[in-house]
């Protein structure tokens, strides 16, 4: 016999001979044989136990065989338990007919055959067991669909909150390259949602001078079906451009197809101007290195020079002709002075600041302007609203306003106006009080590509006049008493209005005597051409 | 009667330099004497009356800046003036009265001179 699991066979008469026989008959199956003597403890023995095949007599006391097939069909745990009956007696098709109408599945009669009532019945045994089998294992099926299922469920909740949690914007692409998912980031900082940006929606995003080049490496990759990697700008919701490193790897199916790429685009925006303001400040540190040694290397010799041109000029042996030579090189030796005092102007003349006031020594700045204010035909605007006597280092201040009323005055070589204001004021974002010093004038402007370089050093727009170093330095001189110098150039009514402003955080001292009353500078020298608002 | 000429020390390591300053401050009507070190000037100062120290800066072994410090422990009365073509002021130059950058020139040498030993007499 087969090593099977038994199953239990109900063997249903009212005479106990009968059963014992038919107990004969089936004991080699091997199955739990039950017997009941009527439909009565028959219906006890089948609420009780899982019963895969009920025999049982037509024609019993009580209850016979077609009641209790009636009674066991009503429930509906053994809609499909198999009865066969066994009748000596009601042998007509009639008979036979109501026997399956009330779900028997075989009917035996008397005499019965027992090779044939146990192969009957093995077959049914079997077919039961074959059943509880198969339920077992669709329980099983439906049990690990519902885990799958749940485990689905849950990565890809967590796929989904793991790709909105990251910095960086995610997508998900077919294997050609087109987008069927972004994740929450990429939508809140494009502003678009899947729907707009889908396929190859996100194209409009694209910075057009990129946009070539990127679908190309799209392409190739994925026509070779390796990783992929970029830089470029994308265009955020507020319609400036950020940059972004982006990376998409190829996701396999078990036959190494590939089925789609997962994307990721990193901002590196931050991380790109930090380096380029690095490069910029290594390159401007190291030119300041440099311009401090040229200096110091000339300075030397250059002092040399002066002092035997100091001496040749006054030597009597010398003629006309000869003095005037060294006339010539004297002059040229003071440019040369004047360049390497420029780039040397970062030392100060004296260890402790002293009081300066600004308003005296923009007035020294402008007398020594005045031969150009007049050659250039420039309308002087002086406005003082304070002393502005600070404590600071005189020498390197005059430097800054040196080069700023400078560079205004040779920005009008057909004329203009040249306005000075000194006022004292409070700087808006920290709220430090000091002295603004505004330089304006009227020439040719700044244009915007120089804006961000002039002050750069050797920065120049003056050809061969300029050294490119005077805003470098009026900067790193402001800089050093904490301040900021800044310029604004606008075209109003046809003409450029350029105006450099310097603030200097510093209390203004006022025990000194006042310049702005004793000297008159108070006001306007001349009558402002500019609008009083 | 006609004041004596004030005397200055001048201290060069470079030869050529230091010959055409002393030119330029005996032609300003001062008396002149060279030392091409720090510890030549010491000596100098010990053996001599001197009005006015010059010194240039960077000089190998003792510095125009630890100079002016000696000299101003011995004598904390004499004014120093410290020379330099070096774009930063240097540590220790505190200790001289005035520090002057090179390119100044001639007339500013001269008149640097002129107002420190002003301020002595």
């Amino acid at each position: 016999m087969s090593t099977h699991e038994p199953v239990n066979i109900l063997m249903v008469d009212d005479q106990p001979g009968k059963l014992l026989s038919y107990e004969a008959i089936l004991g080699p199956l091997g199955e739990n044989l039950l017997k009941a003597n009527s439909g009565r403890e028959a219906l006890e023995l089948l609420l009780k136990k899982e019963i895969a095949v009920v025999l049982m007599d037509v024609s019993m006391p009580d209850i016979d065989g077609f009641q209790l097939a009636d009674m066991i069909r009503e429930h509906p745990r053994f809609q499909k338990t198999a009865i066969i009956f066994i009748s000596a007696v009601h042998l007509t098709d009639v008979d036979r007919l109501k026997g399956y109408e009330r779900g028997a599945v075989d009917y035996i009669s008397v005499p019965v055959i027992p090779e044939l009532l146990r192969a009957k019945v093995s077959v049914f045994a079997e077919l039961h067991r074959k059943n509880q089998q198969l339920e077992r294992l669709n329980r099983e099926l439906e049990r690990r669909v519902a885990e799958r299922t749940e485990e689905l469920r849950e990565s890809e909740a967590q796929f989904r909150s793991l790709a909105n949690s990251i910095p960086q914007l995610a997508w998900m692409a077919n294997p050609d390259g087109s987008i069927f998912w972004y994740n929450q980031r990429w939508c809140d900082y494009t502003g678009t949602g899947v729907e707009e940006t889908n396929g190859w929606g996100w194209r409009a995003l694209q910075h057009p001078d990129h946009l070539q080049r990127v679908i190309e490496g799209i392409r190739r990759a994925s026509s070779a079906g390796e990783p992929w990697e970029d830089t470029f700008p994308l265009r955020g919701q507020d319609g400036s451009y950020r940059w972004f490193l982006s990376r998409a790897l190829p996701i396999r199916d078990a036959s190494g197809l590939v089925v789609r790429w997962f994307g990721t685009n990193t901002d590196i925006t931050d991380r790109k101007q930090a380096e380029e303001a690095l490069v910029k400040s290594e390159r401007l540190a190291a030119m300041g290195r440099l311009a401090g040694i040229i200096a110091h290397e000339i300075n030397n010799p250059l002092e040399a020079i002066s002092n035997a041109f100091y001496l040749l000029r006054e030597h009597p042996s010398l003629d006309e002709e000869a003095k005037y030579y060294s006339e010539l090189a004297k002059k040229e030796l003071e440019r040369v002075a004047h360049i390497t005092k420029q780039t040397l102007s970062f030392y100060r003349e004296s260890e402790r600041p002293v009081p300066v006031s600004l308003c005296e020594l923009l007035d020294d700045v402008v007398e020594l302007q005045s031969r150009r204010l007049q050659l250039n035909n420039v309308v002087l605007d002086k406005r003082y609203r304070s002393s502005g006597v600070i404590h600071g280092f005189p020498v390197e201040l005059k430097q800054v306003f040196l080069n700023l009323i400078g560079n205004a005055v040779q920005a009008m070589p057909d004329g203009g106006r040249l306005r000075i204001h000194l006022f004292e004021s409070k700087e808006r974002h920290s709220g430090r009080e000091g002295v603004r010093v505004s330089v304006y004038d009227t020439g040719t402007g700044i244009r915007g590509e120089h804006a961000k370089k002039i002050f750069e050093p050797f920065f120049s727009t003056k050809a061969t006049k300029g050294t490119g170093l005077g805003l470098w330095i009026s900067r790193g001189i402001v800089q050093k008493y904490e301040g900021t110098i800044r310029f604004r150039s606008l075209r109003v009514n046809g003409g450029n209005t350029t105006c450099f402003s310097v603030f200097i955080p510093a209390k203004v001292i006022r025990n000194l005597a006042d310049p702005v009353a004793s000297s008159g500078t108070l006001g306007q020298m001349v009558p402002s051409q500019y609008g009083s608002a | 009667m006609a004041a004596r000429k004030p005397i200055i020390l001048c201290v060069d390591d470079e030869d050529t330099p230091l010959l055409l300053r002393k030119l330029v401050l005996q032609k300003a009507g001062y008396d002149v004497v060279t030392a091409g070190s720090a510890l030549e000037a010491l000596k100098i100062a010990e053996s001599q009356k001197v009005d006015l120290v010059l010194s240039d800066h960077l000089m190998p072994g003792v510095t125009g800046a630890e100079l002016a410090q000696q000299m101003k422990a011995q004598y904390p009365h004499l004014p120093i003036i410290l020379l330099s073509g070096v774009n930063e002021i240097p540590s220790g130059a505190e200790f001289a009265d005035t520090f002057l950058s090179k390119v100044e020139g001639p007339d500013r040498l001269c008149q640097a001179v002129a107002a420190a030993l002003e301020g002595t007499s």
